[in-house]
């Protein structure tokens, strides 16, 4: 028996080590709060609300003739004809049509907002080629005046993102349009973050006559790769601080590093990655890294060069948020085709998006859209105004992450509806009443839905 | 009324010409709804003659031409004309040996046209935005003249540049550094110097024995004595108010011919710009404070000035490339409570009165600049059907075109085989 003693002893030690561990004090568990800056938002006052009789464009691809939208406590209620509802305010718009709010998921209002004067300049921090650690929503100027702007042009949600002078320009943040004293007055409930990364000319620019890294693309590259490689590292690290502590033990935490809780909410699922990018290799690059570092690639903005690409963006579940047509401004916008979104669009499983990335724009995305569905219809494509529409609704809210919330008229939905005056695709169209979470926010014939920005108040003659 | 149509020439050649009308020495458009923004407004079921690059004929009793474009009924304008961009001086924006638009150096006597590229890929796509003409206008450098404009079609010949040093570009407003007071008061001493030397020159010549005595005045004092003159105009960029009360002084003190640009606070003082006769240059879509010059700034702007009495041309803000959507601004401009005439007048007759030019209207005797639109000119969902400049025909197709054709069109191969 003597032969066993020694293992016995051995297993007597571990039991005692491990009871030991097991009593021992643990610290309070480190956990890194994810909202610290949690949403006040709340619908403006609501009515039952019953608009009858209109063309209505659902955002899922149909169109309904002389149909009537519902809108209950905020949500779509039901949609259909003939429709009624006990003591719901009814709208008569006949001869009108009907679209979901629409989103634009490229947007710097608040951030650089108008007037444009330095002071109010917090749209890009220019300082480093990684400043993943900043947040666009730290910078909002709720008082904006385009804000108003872009209600009057039917936009109920937005993405507020940091511009493009780095690889990782920070957080963007989406927003309720509706007017607040506070950024959290606006901030859409449980929208995730987005992550601003920026390909191409800007970052190589900013940093390389710094003589910093990147100046070259494929510093760019270099650049993000070490970013992911150090994010990788944290994400492990806490992982195995948590799976310590879960297993009883009272690990030390990792160092928390702001930088890197945004990479790692990238790696955990948790942020979006919208990823200024315009060229073709560069987004097919832009792909790959996401699968180096186990991260889904996200949203391509501006995406000139899409169209080349466009079995690769859809094979690998990628947006691509587009202008219709701007152009030139750099070699990487030099590509520009009119049909861009819509060639994009033609394959299966794909998502293209309308974006503004611009303070006038951002009022007509209706016309924007429309522009593309025009040029494309006279070099070969079939695009009805049905499908025109997801460009800046559905499809919009699927690359914030919100496709179960809005961008479509369906059932439970938020009820974020715009009234226009004929089809919104006409240069002539204008948006007559916006509704966010079903409560009017903009009403284009009666003063008393028209919001008026602190900075505006007392300006202007007359007014 | 019944028109009898001669043919000039053979049926062969008609069919020649009709095939590639460019070469046509003459030919008529018929059965056109002719917007001729003259006068005569809007005629109906119009026929239009063009010979030698000019309009020869509006509704004649026979129609002499060597091929005939038949229009059913289709809208004829003038070709739309821009203004105040840098159309032909820079290809990429961010490309520094692509842009000729500016020079640090750069003084009144800049003359941008000398660098126009006909070939430039930004002005065949800009003709898909039915833009015949355009007037350039120089960034210059750091004097707060720019430089002069000069005038271009949109042919893409390298005999493009129709007239240079046609007007006189200044900056005026707020600064970044320094302030406005500065640049109005050395404007104002220009033209008072420049006055004064006149007439010194003036008594010397009368009392000079011999010529040589009078001398030639500088390049730079040649300029300011032709404003003076009302050879040039004097184009202004302000915005605010006080600057442009400033400008409308100096035009009443010193009988210049002024053109407003950007002018943000007009609609304050409209009923004063339009008494002085001052055409006004702006973007229809501004309707944001950009700063606080331009706190007044609305898309209902071009409307209130016009039903004011003020001459109004619209232009396309920002880069050089968006120049083609000109007429989308007219649709907004319009859907703003801007009169369809007048909007049409504000691409065409307005902009040719505001810069001295021989275009914006379809008139006997005017240059043939002609669009031919698939339906209203203003509209999203509306394509050029046909166009000429300076009575011959362009396409539109451009460098965009190519690019979308190669990447809808199926092959095995790389694309790059695809031409």
């Amino acid at each position: 028996m003597q032969k066993f003693l020694p293992s016995l002893v051995m297993a007597a030690l571990s039991v005692a080590l491990t009871g030991c561990l097991q009593s021992e004090q643990q610290d309070e568990k480190v956990v890194i709060n994810k909202n610290p800056y949690p949403s006040t938002y709340k619908a403006l006052p609501l009515e039952t609300t019953l608009i009858k009789n209109a063309t209505v464009l659902t955002g899922t691809g149909s169109r309904m003739e002389n149909a009537d939208v519902l809108m209950i406590d905020g949500k779509i209620n039901k949609i259909g004809n003939n429709l009624s509802a006990e003591g719901a305010v009814e709208i008569d718009a006949n001869g009108k049509w009907i679209t979901p709010g629409i989103i634009d998921v490229h947007s710097h209002l608040g951030v650089y907002p108008s007037p444009s004067v330095e002071s109010h300049s917090d749209g890009n921090e220019m300082s480093s080629p990684n400043t993943s650690e900043v947040w666009a929503e730290h910078s909002v100027w709720p008082q904006d005046p385009g804000f108003q702007k872009a209600r009057a042009g039917g936009i109920t949600t937005l993405q507020i993102l940091p511009g493009s002078a780095n690889l990782f320009g920070g957080r963007g943040v989406t927003l309720r349009n509706v007017p607040s004293e506070t950024m959290q007055g606006m901030k859409f409930p449980a929208a995730p973050y987005g992550l601003k990364m920026a390909c191409g000319e800007n970052p190589k620019r900013v940093y390389g006559a710094r003589k910093e890294l990147p100046s070259t693309r494929m510093g760019n590259m270099a650049g993000y790769r070490m970013a992911w490689a150090e994010a990788t590292e944290y994400k492990r690290a806490w992982e195995k601080y948590d799976a310590d502590y879960a297993a009883g033990k009272n690990p030390a935490a990792p160092k928390r590093d702001i930088e890197l809780d945004t990479l790692k909410g990238v790696l955990d699922g948790d942020i979006l990655i919208h990823n200024h990018c315009y060229k073709a290799e560069e987004m097919a690059m832009m792909i790959d890294l996401g699968k180096e570092f186990n991260y889904q690639s996200g949203t391509f903005h501006h995406a000139i060069e899409a169209y080349k690409i466009a079995d690769t963006l859809a094979e690998n579940g990628n947006c691509a948020a587009m202008w219709p047509d701007w152009w030139g401004f750099k070699m990487e916008a030099y590509d520009m085709v009119h049909e861009n979104a819509a060639i994009v669009d033609a394959v299966k499983n794909s998502c293209a998006i309308i974006h503004s990335d611009s303070a006038s724009t951002i009022q007509r995305l209706n016309q924007e859209a429309g522009k593309v569905m025009y040029r494309a219809n006279e070099n070969g494509f079939d695009i009805a105004p049905e499908l025109a529409i997801t460009w800046i609704t559905a499809n919009a809210a699927q690359s914030l992450g919100l496709a179960d919330k809005t961008g479509s008229l369906e059932m439970g939905k938020n009820a974020d509806v715009v009234i226009w005056n004929q089809n919104p695709f006409s240069v002539y169209a204008q948006a007559e009443q916006v509704f966010v979470d079903g409560a009017k926010v903009y009403d284009r014939f009666d003063e008393k839905y028209q919001a008026k920005s602190d900075f505006m108040l007392g300006q202007r003659e007359g007014e | 009324m019944k028109q009898l149509t001669l043919f000039k020439s053979s049926l062969i050649a008609l069919a020649l010409a009709s095939s590639s009308a460019s070469f046509a020495e003459s030919f008529a458009i018929t059965h056109a709804t002719v917007h001729t923004v003259t006068a005569q407004g809007v005629l109906e079921n119009a026929t239009v003659v063009v010979e030698n690059g000019k309009v020869i004929a509006i509704n004649p009793e026979t129609i002499n031409a060597d091929s005939i474009i038949d229009a059913k009924g289709k809208i004829l304008t003038p070709g739309l004309i821009g203004s105040m961009n840098q159309l032909g001086l820079v290809e990429v924006s961010a490309v520094s040996r692509s842009r000729d638009a500016s020079d640090k150096k750069a003084n009144i006597t800049f003359d941008a046209s000398l660098a126009f590229n006909p070939r430039s890929t930004v002005i065949p796509y800009s003709r898909k935005g039915g833009i015949t003409s355009n007037v350039v206008a120089p960034r210059g450098g750091d004097d707060m003249f720019k430089g002069q404009t000069f005038v271009a079609d949109l042919s893409g010949e390298f005999d493009s540049v129709r007239m240079n040093n046609n007007s006189v570009v200044i900056d005026l407003g707020a600064k970044s550094k320094g302030s406005r007071a500065l640049s109005l008061q050395n404007l104002q001493f220009k033209f008072e110097d420049a006055v004064k030397e006149l007439a010194k020159a003036n008594k010397k010549t009368k009392n000079a024995k011999d010529e040589k005595e009078a001398k030639e005045p500088s390049r730079e004092a040649q300029v300011i004595n032709a404003l003076l003159a009302g050879e040039k105009a004097l184009v202004a960029y302000a915005d605010r108010a006080t600057d442009l009360l400033a400008l409308l002084k100096m035009k009443e003190q010193f009988s210049l011919d002024l053109v407003l640009v950007g002018a943000a606070d007009a609609v304050l003082i409209a009923d004063k710009i339009a008494d002085a006769k001052v055409p006004v240059v702006m973007t229809a879509l501004d309707n944001l404070p950009g700063s606080f010059d331009a706190l007044h700034v609305s898309l209902e702007n071009a409307a209130k000035l016009t039903q004011a009495g003020v001459s109004v041309a619209l232009t396309v803000n920002g880069d050089t490339h968006n120049l083609y959507q000109l007429r989308f601004h007219v649709g907004n401009a319009i859907a703003n409570g801007l009169s369809r005439d007048t909007a049409l007048a504000s691409v065409t007759a307005n902009v040719a009165k505001a810069f001295n030019l021989d275009s914006g209207t379809i008139a006997v005797g005017k240059t043939a600049d002609l669009v031919l639109w698939s339906a209203d000119p203003f509209e999203l969902s509306t394509k050029v059907s046909q166009m000429w400049i300076d009575g011959k025909e362009y396409s539109t197709q451009s460098r965009q075109d190519a690019l979308r054709a190669r990447y809808t069109t199926p092959s095995d191969m790389p694309k790059a085989y695809i031409k």
